[in-house]
């Protein structure tokens, strides 16, 4: 049963006081203000909807701020121009003053990089190689660097095993480099395109010609831009069955390559003889010569064939191939042959040849990573695909039980094919890189980094970490930023 | 600006777009036409090179477009009316000529149905 004073107080905010009693009113002493907003409500009834207001007498001024069609000025708010909300968008920022710069970190370096000894730390990516990633396009701008002072990564469990893949390269033989090719995987906002960044760093650290095909959040060209018919193509001449090349794409592609590479393009010069449909000055360095394919879009794809080419010759720097958004290939594309019938992915030069390399059948003879990040947001659905790498990955936690392809699936052939290694339990060149969750360790260092830059105000110990690590799902790295920096209750 | 069978076309029109302001083209025959040029469905008429340009105003000159088409839509009505069939009436009435029901919802028919039929295109006759 409630106590009595509640229903005192209930009675005396009752406003109708005709249903109390004459008795019960002296005993509830009526004397005392009751709190009631009625009073204020009633006072000054507000016109109805509807109604029309009379017009202001003669000579009485009004305010009207309302911009109707009569208005002369009309809508003076300056529009933004085309293409100027999705750059806004789709901006990188890449630092944030108000962060705290963080003394003790180190950048990562050209001699440790591959050791491997940095595990668990965390690493700034240097100035010259942040220039070049923002020219491959490697950062994302739903990626969380514009919340630090700087650029800098975790060098997690996967990021050692990547940087032990690239010593493996560099170790090999001269004359029998290896060529490996991975396939990143994982949950959502589990890291995988930050890894496949971190590898691109370790690239350009090391000086290798790095390729990127990147997702496109931002601008083309882009994984997602090869196959859904934004830009030009035609088919190649002289290719059985047809082949489509994309001149604009590849142009921009070279230019991007160009710029991030320079100068390693630079100190090479060009010594088997291309057979370009534009001259090429004679003694030309790669430099010139991918200029050349960036400038001339219809030049542009037997100038990429060229500088592959130049780079096979025996001597040059390794190349990592990478791309990011896999599924956006592995699919038919959006453009039409001649015959109204979809183009597969597959049947575009560039696609071509990075299926080419990354099933196995073209190999670097300098050496070379080819990497392929899956995504789990932006992509498109490819059955096959899904398959070779779950099989690959059950493969490595349990090679006696294999999965098979559901019958109710349709089946892309060619992306089967193109990834028969992912489920081939004998092949070894071509594997999966599961990118899991962050060890609690892991999660600490990153936390303290978010600490030290004065992004997460909060005492970072055991507790904190274990909690924080849980909430982000066993460690999922996105959601230990979302949870522990994005986050303010 | 960009001349394609004799009109004008600004730089940024989509190709499709200018393509099916032609009366006969529609979506269909437009992507045929495209896919065979191979010119992406999001091109802009000012990206195409000159010589697909030229290309696709000898197609569209040998395709029956336009008055062309409309001659021909306009003949089969008018043999179908002076034959004195059924349709051919109902066409000259300006109601429905397939059977549908007449009491309400004919206004498609109205606006449609008549002898010299042309809809909408770049050229009037």
């Amino acid at each position: 049963m409630p106590p009595s004073i509640c229903l005192r107080s209930f009675s005396q905010l009752s406003l109708d006081r005709s249903v109390h009693s004459l008795a019960s009113r002296s005993r509830l002493s009526p004397h005392a203000a009751c709190f009631s907003t009625s009073a204020a409500r009633f006072a000054n009834p507000s016109p109805k909807k509807g109604r029309v207001v009379a017009p202001p007498k003669r000579g009485q001024k009004t305010l009207n701020v309302k911009r109707g069609r009569k208005d002369p000025q009309g809508d003076v708010g300056k529009r933004p121009a085309p293409g100027e909300r999705k750059a806004q968008r789709k901006r990188i920022v890449l630092r944030n003053d108000n962060a705290l710069e963080v003394t003790a970190l180190h950048d990562m370096a050209k001699a440790t990089i591959l050791s491997g000894l940095d595990e668990g730390r965390v690493l700034g990516i240097p100035e010259n190689v942040v220039d070049a990633l923002r020219a491959v396009e490697a950062f994302k701008p739903t990626q969380g660097w514009g919340l630090f002072w700087r650029p800098a990564t975790l060098m997690r469990k996967e990021t050692i095993q990547m940087a032990g893949l690239l010593k493996e390269v560099e170790e090999s033989e001269e004359g029998q480099k290896k060529t490996i090719r991975r396939v990143l995987s994982g949950e959502r906002l589990g890291g995988k395109s930050t890894l496949l960044l971190q590898g691109l760093t370790m690239a350009f650290l090391r000086n290798w010609v790095v390729i990127n095909l990147p997702e496109g959040i931002t601008d083309y060209p882009a994984a997602q831009d090869i196959t859904n018919a934004h830009t030009e193509y035609a088919p190649l001449p002289g290719s059985q069955p047809t082949q489509y090349f994309q001149e604009t794409y590849t142009a921009n592609l070279l230019a991007q390559t160009l710029k991030a590479n320079e100068p390693v393009l630079e100190s090479i010069n060009v010594t088997t003889n291309p057979s370009l449909p534009l001259p090429l000055p004679a003694n030309a360095t790669l430099k010139q010569l991918v200029e050349l394919g960036a400038v001339n879009p219809e030049a542009s794809w037997p100038v990429f064939l060229a500088l592959w080419e130049e780079l096979s010759v025996s001597g040059r720097p390794s190349i990592l191939f990478a791309l990011d958004g896999l599924s956006h290939i592995m699919k038919d594309s959006d453009y039409l042959s001649a015959e109204v019938k979809p183009i597969h992915a597959h049947d575009l030069t560039l696609i071509r040849h990075f299926i080419d390399c990354l099933s196995g059948q073209k190999s670097l003879p300098n050496g070379g990573v080819i990497l392929a990040a899956t995504s789990r947001s932006n992509c498109p659905s490819s059955s096959a695909l899904e398959h070779s790498i779950q099989v690959a990955e059950q493969l490595q936690r349990d090679p006696n039980n294999l999965l098979h392809y559901n019958p109710y699936k349709k089946v892309d052939q060619r992306v089967m094919d193109a990834l028969k290694d992912l489920r081939d339990p004998e092949a070894k060149g071509l594997d999966v890189i599961k990118v899991g969750g962050l060890s609690k360790d892991e999660a600490r260092s990153i936390m303290e980094y978010y600490a030290e830059s004065g992004m997460l105000r909060a005492k970072v110990d055991d507790g904190f970490v274990s909690e924080k690590w849980s909430l982000a799902g066993m460690g999922n790295i996105g959601e230990l930023e979302r949870a522990s920096v994005r986050q303010r209750i | 600006m960009v001349f394609i069978f004799g009109f004008n076309f600004t730089e940024q029109t989509l190709v499709k777009r200018s393509l099916e302001t032609f009366y006969g083209i529609g979506p269909k025959v437009s992507q045929r036409i495209m896919a065979r040029f191979h010119i992406q469905p999001w091109a802009k008429v000012g990206s195409l090179k000159n010589s697909t340009v030229m290309d696709l105003t000898a197609e569209l000159s040998e395709m029956k477009i336009e008055n062309d088409l409309r001659r021909e839509v306009q003949d089969n009505i008018r043999r179908l009316k002076d034959m004195g069939t059924y349709r051919g009436r109902r066409h000259a009435m300006g109601l429905p000529v397939r059977g549908q029901r007449t009491r309400t919802q004919i206004a498609t028919a109205r606006r449609l149905n008549k002898i010299e039929r042309g809809g909408s295109g770049r050229v009037q006759m």
